[in-house]
């Protein structure tokens, strides 16, 4: 991790909060247009789907109706469900766009989500063994890990995780790896589970119970249909979240280096520990934005379709404090995730290459 | 009645399940407001009729509510929410008409005064037009016509008549049994409100007084004295209702009990408007309210909401405490903070705090 002095550190966090006052200063009707013809944006996706689901029987009719949902799904977590539970839109005082009242469509219920994503991961980004996202204690993401026989064929764990990614994510907070380890016991779990019942009981109804059987001459192909929506969604946000923090130069941190740090180090371990990928509008709106990964990091609460425009200048204080400003194209970015999966599927003694004179 | 209630709550049970939200009717909202916004779920949406002027720096806008609005009882209150530069505001205000009005025509009056540099009261009186949708909260308040029939005294000052012309129009309509008097305090004669509807009162409903004291017209300001009340006939026996400034009100209550009035005779409600914007530290801290909690503590100093809740054995959901992750949003009701990030100074409605960088100044309410 680079080295920067108290002095520097503070320097940095003055620098970083300049661009964010000068955001929060300029906050309103724009951001609200915004977020507002996103979740208009939704519903239209949303509401078209479902209707035309049911005509999948003409295969064209199949594909524009799984897309149209899809991308719905797409839509709501990313740029408006995600951002929204991070307080992004707090300030509007809107009720439908409350950080702490918003329930989004996937199966992982929002109360979970802001404890192990918004409080967990955004704080101990990257702190091997304190934010859980880094890996999801499925993948082994660096030699800071000790291998396993198990993490030879992890990249079949890894295509797993992404098919059924809703369905992690809804887990996360089990901690399974801690239960089998006896680390944790499952009593202590069960708030979690009837909450985590609750809401994937909710969405499974919705998508394979309720509107195939509304429809049930043609059940089987608005099943079939949902599931592909369902699929398309985690496929994405699964990739696009990969690339948020396990490409090639992204770092990680031990928990000494985390413990009683400043703000300033805060924002370090942010800017060094997250990487984004360059692309056209629409591949940051169905990022959710996420693409800025690191401003996003630095920034969790600022409307994330805010990040393209202060990107500039984060890059601007990045090269003033010498420090790495990682991104690339969305393949180049992608591609170094796998290697990464691969690479630590083997142990150390096997990668570690010999030192270059 | 139940069969009427049986589907309904089934619908919604649905909506909640496939739509992940408690209010699944305002899903739909940003399709159907685009079309029209009087098809509002998420709040009553009310179309503005007309906007007339009453005073120099008042203006009475009729308002016709969706349908499914629950109506309001003569002194009624309710909040108004409206969007300025993307932030929702709401702010409570009195309905000046009479609930026969909306009985049978459908129609709200809210009369409504400029507050010197006041966001909200600002923007009503200069972007609001013709035509426009505004959001409504159901009327609450207990400001209201005694069941027992007894005289009646108004005193009123200013704006504070409001809630009153809706109490007098009503009486008159019902023919209320007992003497009616309003004693009104403006400032001069054109700062009456609702003057039309007062002499058209007076003229027509024979058991009401109606009598108007300017209070700088002379070179001495002539406030209300305990004269004006022993003008009344039979003071001790009536029901007193009290609406203006401050100023007024306290002389009002000290004169009153001087005279015997007892306090349950008079009822009162005025609304303060917002303290002005303040970034100097000294003033901060202040009587911290948690209503689910039903607890109240005093704090000094810069100790923030989050910290004051944990101080009075209150454990509120919180993550990072440095304002990052928004664990610890909430919604305070009432009061000013102070963000300690920003050292911006919050509005005194209703809005969410991040409880771990938000300080008190003054009383605050909290949802907690």
């Amino acid at each position: 991790m680079n080295t920067l002095s108290d002095q520097q550190l503070d320097e940095l966090q003055k620098d970083l909060d300049a661009i964010r006052d000068e955001v929060l200063a300029d906050l309103g009707e724009r951001d609200a247009n915004h977020i507002r013809s996103m979740v208009r944006l939704h519903r239209k996706l949303e509401v078209g789907g479902r209707l035309l689901m049911p005509f999948g029987f003409i295969p064209p009719v199949f594909l524009a109706a799984t897309a149209s949902l899809g991308l719905a799904k797409i839509l709501e977590n990313m740029e408006i469900g995600h951002n929204v539970m991070h307080g992004q839109y707090d300030w509007m005082n809107d009720p439908s766009l409350n950080s702490q009242t918003y329930e989004w469509d996937t199966a992982c219920s929002s109360e979970s989500w802001r404890r192990t994503h918004n409080f967990e991961h955004h704080t101990y980004t990257n702190v091997i063994g304190k934010d859980r996202d880094y890996g999801y204690a499925v993948l082994r993401l660096s030699n800071d890990e000790p291998w396993k026989p198990r993490h030879t064929f992890q990249i079949l764990n890894y295509a797993a995780l992404s098919i059924l990614f809703q369905w992690g994510v809804a887990l996360h907070e089990l901690e399974a790896e801690k239960l089998s380890h006896g680390k944790s016991h499952l009593k202590e779990k069960r708030p979690f589970l009837r909450l985590a019942a609750k809401k994937a009981g909710r969405q499974a109804f919705k998508d394979y119970v309720f509107f195939p059987a509304l429809t049930l001459p043609v059940a089987p192909i608005v099943l079939a249909g949902n599931a592909g929506a369902n699929l398309i969604r985690n496929l994405w946000s699964s990739t696009v979240i990969f690339c948020g923090h396990f490409t090639q130069d992204a770092e990680t941190f031990t928990e000494e280096e985390a413990e009683g740090e400043s703000k300033g180090h805060w924002y370090l371990r942010q800017l060094t520990g997250s990487s984004n990928f360059t692309g056209g509008k629409w591949l940051h709106i169905m990022s959710g934005h996420l693409s800025f990964q690191i401003e996003h990091h630095v920034f969790p609460d600022l409307p994330a379709h805010r990040y393209p425009e202060i990107s500039e200048k984060v890059q601007t204080v990045c090269r003033k404090h010498g420090i790495h400003y990682n991104t690339g194209s969305f393949g180049k970015q992608y591609s170094t995730v796998l290697k990464r999966i691969l690479r630590y599927s083997l142990p150390e003694r096997i990668t570690r290459r010999p030192a270059v004179a | 009645m139940l069969a009427k209630i049986t589907p309904s709550k089934a619908i919604h049970w649905l909506g909640r399940q496939l739509l992940n939200r408690e209010d699944p009717g305002a899903f739909f909202d940003p399709l159907t407001t685009a079309i029209n916004p009087m098809w509002a779920q998420q709040y009553t949406p009310a179309r503005v009729e007309r906007i007339t002027e009453e005073t120099a720096d008042t203006k009475t806008f009729v308002l016709k509510p969706a349908h499914r609005w629950g109506g309001f009882k003569a002194g009624q209150h309710l909040n108004v929410g409206i969007d300025i530069n993307g932030v929702r505001r709401t702010r409570t205000f009195s309905l000046s008409s009479s609930p026969a009005l909306w009985r049978n025509q459908g129609l709200i009056t809210l009369t409504i005064k400029r507050l010197p540099g006041g966001l909200v009261t600002n923007w009503l009186h200069d972007e609001l037009k013709t035509g426009d949708v505004i959001g409504l909260s159901e009327a609450f308040g207990d400001f209201l016509i005694p069941e027992e029939k007894r005289s009646v005294l108004f005193i009123a000052g200013g704006s504070g008549i409001t809630p009153i012309l809706s109490h007098l129009e009503t009486m008159a309509l019902e023919d209320y049994p007992g003497a009616v008097t309003l004693l009104y305090y403006v400032r001069t004669q054109s700062d009456v409100i609702g003057e039309e509807r007062l002499i058209a009162l007076r003229n027509r409903y024979p058991s009401f007084a109606l009598n108007i004291i300017t209070t700088h017209e002379g070179s001495e300001p002539r406030y209300l004295t305990g004269q004006d009340l022993d003008l009344i006939p039979g003071l001790a026996d009536r029901e007193i209702f009290l609406c203006g400034p401050k100023g007024l009100m306290e002389l009002a209550t000290d004169q009153l009990s001087q005279r015997g009035v007892s306090n349950d005779r008079q009822h009162s409600t005025f609304f303060a408007p917002p303290a002005p914007a303040q970034l100097a530290s000294t003033d901060i801290g202040g009587e911290v309210t948690f209503s689910k909690s039903n607890l109240s503590v005093d704090s000094k100093g810069d100790a923030n909401l989050l910290e004051i809740a944990e101080a009075a054995g209150l454990t509120p959901r919180h993550g990072c405490r440095m304002g990052i992750c928004h664990q610890c949003t909430c919604t305070k009701t009432s009061g000013t903070v102070v963000n300690r990030l920003t050292g911006k100074t919050s509005g005194s409605g209703a809005e969410s705090v991040q409880l771990c960088i938000s300080v008190p100044q003054g009383p605050v309410a909290l949802e907690a």
